[in-house]
């Protein structure tokens, strides 16, 4: 979905309320960049992008017989957790059976943690992003198998 | 409390960043005492003290938040310390009836080993002042009295009470105080009134304020 | 509306504290995890000083008498809401009838006390000024004493719509602060320091120090090696803090907690730093800690490093509860 200019100054003044740098906005045919100048907020040409890891995200799911992948995406920019920081077992591994809801991960934004959920149930396919890889806005974060 | 002297001049120390502790130099007296009543009233008006908080001869400040220097509130600490005219309270005096010895002061019997004096002469040193209340603290309403005669100073006890009742009457070297509630105590219990001292829905809370005085009445000598 | 299930001893309705009658000879009292406190409250859009529950014994249960949103923070306590695993430092919603069981402190940064946090603050009266449970004098929190199993407590706002199912970096991790492996605490020296032995001196900050099995609300008494004066120090009886480190005949330190009385006559070896209270708040008993001198400067710097982690929380819990990022629940 294509973000109107007026989701988007809400994203921008969201984004000059935290210490997040830098943001991608990724949607179909249009890939929008926010970056950090000073205490603003402004919008970064392709050039501008001199920031942290590239962000984490292969378009499209793997190619296979049988029917398509769900794909969990990023709600937010932000740095993607396997686990609970205070925990070590990870939510989801490849292989496992998830019901819709459940929580396949965290997204750490600053001093917040946000559930990364499936909305429907399936089989974990592949984690597509490392623990702790700062991911962006839309990255694709799991790969699941449809029930 | 000890009779010692503190130096020749006032100190300052922090207790973190929570608060700092003025001490007022020479010997414990009512005199210096009036002076830090008359300290507490003016500090507690000041903009960076949360709570001006007498003790023995010194004076405990809270903060609002810790200032970014100490070096200006120090400063106008002594300077204040210097200035002020002692507080003379005219507080009420409070009468305390109590029984002495027996199951209200199970201690007695360490009093009288200790001292060497008999029952009868502990109960008439102990009712004979008027003590006045220099301070609040220890616990809700507690008074800290000066005046107690000095020849029925007994030490703490080794090992504290896990609890004494509320109006228990002790004594702990130099001082004498009597329990605003139940709880534990290091003090050599050696009688027991009924007064209440505390009631957090009155305002004030405490019954009793530094500047009022207390006499023990001797309403009976239990063996 | 909550009903305690299980026999809670210890557990204690706290705000941040009775900070203005210590002159009527009332100490502060509030929660020993005062960073957990705030948290949980600001998760639930509460004022940061809000009256929570905090829970130092294991298994606490309670039972939601209605639909009911909530968060948990401090130890975690491998929490269940009926058989559901619920992840600590969170806001969660119950349903009427659920029933919130917290098990034993674990993990890797292992703490010791819960705190629950219920919309709107627990409802209890303000006396002088507080929410916090005065033992000492039985006033404040819930009917001036520790819950019991059937208490009922109420939520100030039971019915407040709260977007929940988020959580935040425990500050723990956020915050940390070791020395060789160990929790540590930053100490302002005091007005007796020098008049302790210069090798006892050097030992308070070299050692470890157990925390024993005689620590509670109201003090840490510590073991380690003994702090011998230079000359037996008799102090008139003076205000006190949460924090103060005294020194007993015995050598063994006793830290003031915040159940400490409002006056002490002990010698001060020095004060734990207000900004790092809740560590030790926090510290297992049997646990050995660390302690770093510190000065005036950076103490206040800690403290203003523990406002901004709140304000930080504070700010961006406001905006994922209502910024187009905000995950409904």
């Amino acid at each position: 979905m294509m973000k109107a200019p007026h989701e988007l100054r809400e994203i921008a003044g969201w984004m000059a309320a935290t210490d997040i740098g830098f943001l991608e906005l990724r949607m179909p045919g249009a890939t929008v960049r926010l970056g950090r100048c000073g205490d603003e907020v402004v919008t970064l040409d392709d050039g501008q992008r001199h920031d942290e890891s590239p962000v984490a995200h292969r378009p499209g799911a793997t190619k296979r017989s049988g029917p398509p992948l769900d794909t969990v995406t990023s709600a937010s920019v932000g740095v993607f957790l396997h686990a609970h920081p205070c925990a070590t077992a990870p939510f989801a591994r490849a292989g496992a059976r998830v019901q819709a809801g459940q929580t396949l991960g965290l997204l750490r934004i600053g001093v917040l943690l946000l559930p990364v959920a499936t909305a429907r149930a399936g089989t974990v396919a592949a984690l597509r992003v490392e623990d702790g890889a700062t991911v962006g806005y839309g990255a694709a974060l799991v790969d699941l198998h449809p029930l | 409390m000890s009779l010692s002297t503190t130096g020749p001049t006032p100190t300052v120390s922090l207790l973190g960043t929570t608060a700092l502790l003025f001490e007022a130099p020479g010997a414990l007296a009512f005199a210096s005492q009036q002076r830090i009543w008359a300290l507490a009233q003016e500090a507690a008006g000041w903009p960076e003290v949360r709570e001006a908080v007498p003790g023995m001869n010194n004076l405990m400040l809270s903060f609002v938040r810790p200032p970014r220097t100490l070096d200006a509130l120090t400063a106008r600490l002594a300077a204040a310390w210097e200035a002020v005219t002692p507080l003379t309270r005219e507080g009420r005096v409070v009468e305390l009836p109590v029984r002495y010895g027996g199951a209200g002061g199970p201690h007695m019997a360490d009093v009288v080993a200790h001292t060497g004096l008999s029952v009868e002469q502990i109960v008439e040193l102990h009712s004979a002042p008027l003590y006045p209340v220099y301070a609040l603290g220890s616990h809700p309403g507690y008074c800290y009295l000066g005046g107690m005669d000095p020849r029925i100073a007994t030490p703490r006890r080794p090992v504290p009470v896990l609890s004494i009742p509320g109006g228990a009457v002790s004594i702990g070297g130099a001082q004498t105080g009597v329990s605003a509630s139940a709880g534990p105590s290091g003090w050599n219990t050696i009688g027991s009134t009924t007064m209440t001292f505390f009631d957090p829905v009155r305002d004030p809370p405490a019954t009793l304020q530094p500047g009022d005085r207390i006499r023990f009445l001797v309403e009976g000598i239990e063996p | 509306m909550i009903e305690i299930l299980s026999n809670a001893a210890l557990a204690t309705v706290q705000d941040l504290g009775r900070l203005g009658s210590l002159r009527f000879g009332v100490g502060t009292a509030g929660a020993m995890d005062d960073l957990a406190l705030a948290a949980g409250n600001l998760l639930l859009g509460n004022e940061a000083g809000a009256a929570g529950i905090e829970i130092p014994v294991f298994p606490f249960k309670v039972r939601f008498a209605e639909d009911c949103v909530f968060a948990l923070t401090g130890a975690d306590c491998g929490a269940k809401l009926d058989a559901e695993p619920l992840l600590p430092w969170w806001s969660h919603r119950a349903r009427a009838g659920q029933v919130l069981t917290l098990g034993l402190p674990q993990g890797a940064q292992r703490a010791s006390r819960a705190v629950l946090c219920l919309p709107g603050g627990i409802d209890v009266p303000e006396v002088l000024g507080s929410r916090s449970t005065q033992m000492r004098g039985a006033f404040g929190g819930h009917e001036g004493r520790a819950l019991r199993k059937g208490d009922v407590l109420r939520a100030a706002d039971p019915k407040r719509a709260c977007r929940t199912g988020f959580g935040l970096v425990p500050p723990a991790l956020a915050l940390p602060l070791q020395l060789d492996g160990l929790v540590a605490l930053r100490v302002l020296p005091g007005a007796e320091y020098l008049g302790f032995e210069a090798a006892s001196r050097e030992a308070f900050w070299a050692g470890e120090w157990r925390i024993t099995a005689q620590s509670d609300r109201y003090g840490y008494r510590l073991s380690g090696a003994a702090l011998r004066p230079v000359a037996p120090m008799e102090l008139r009886s003076h205000g006190i803090v949460p924090g103060v480190i005294q020194v007993p005949h015995s050598g063994q330190p006793i830290i003031q907690m915040r159940d400490a009385q409002p006056s002490g006559g002990y010698p001060k070896f020095g004060t734990v730093i207000e900004a790092d209270l809740w560590r030790l708040g926090q510290a297992p008993i049997g646990s050995r800690i660390r302690f770093i001198e510190t000065n005036w400067d950076e103490a206040v710097a800690a403290l203003e490093q523990k406002e901004a982690w709140l304000a930080k929380v504070a700010r961006m819990v406001a905006l994922q509860r209502s910024g187009p990022m905000g995950v409904a629940a």
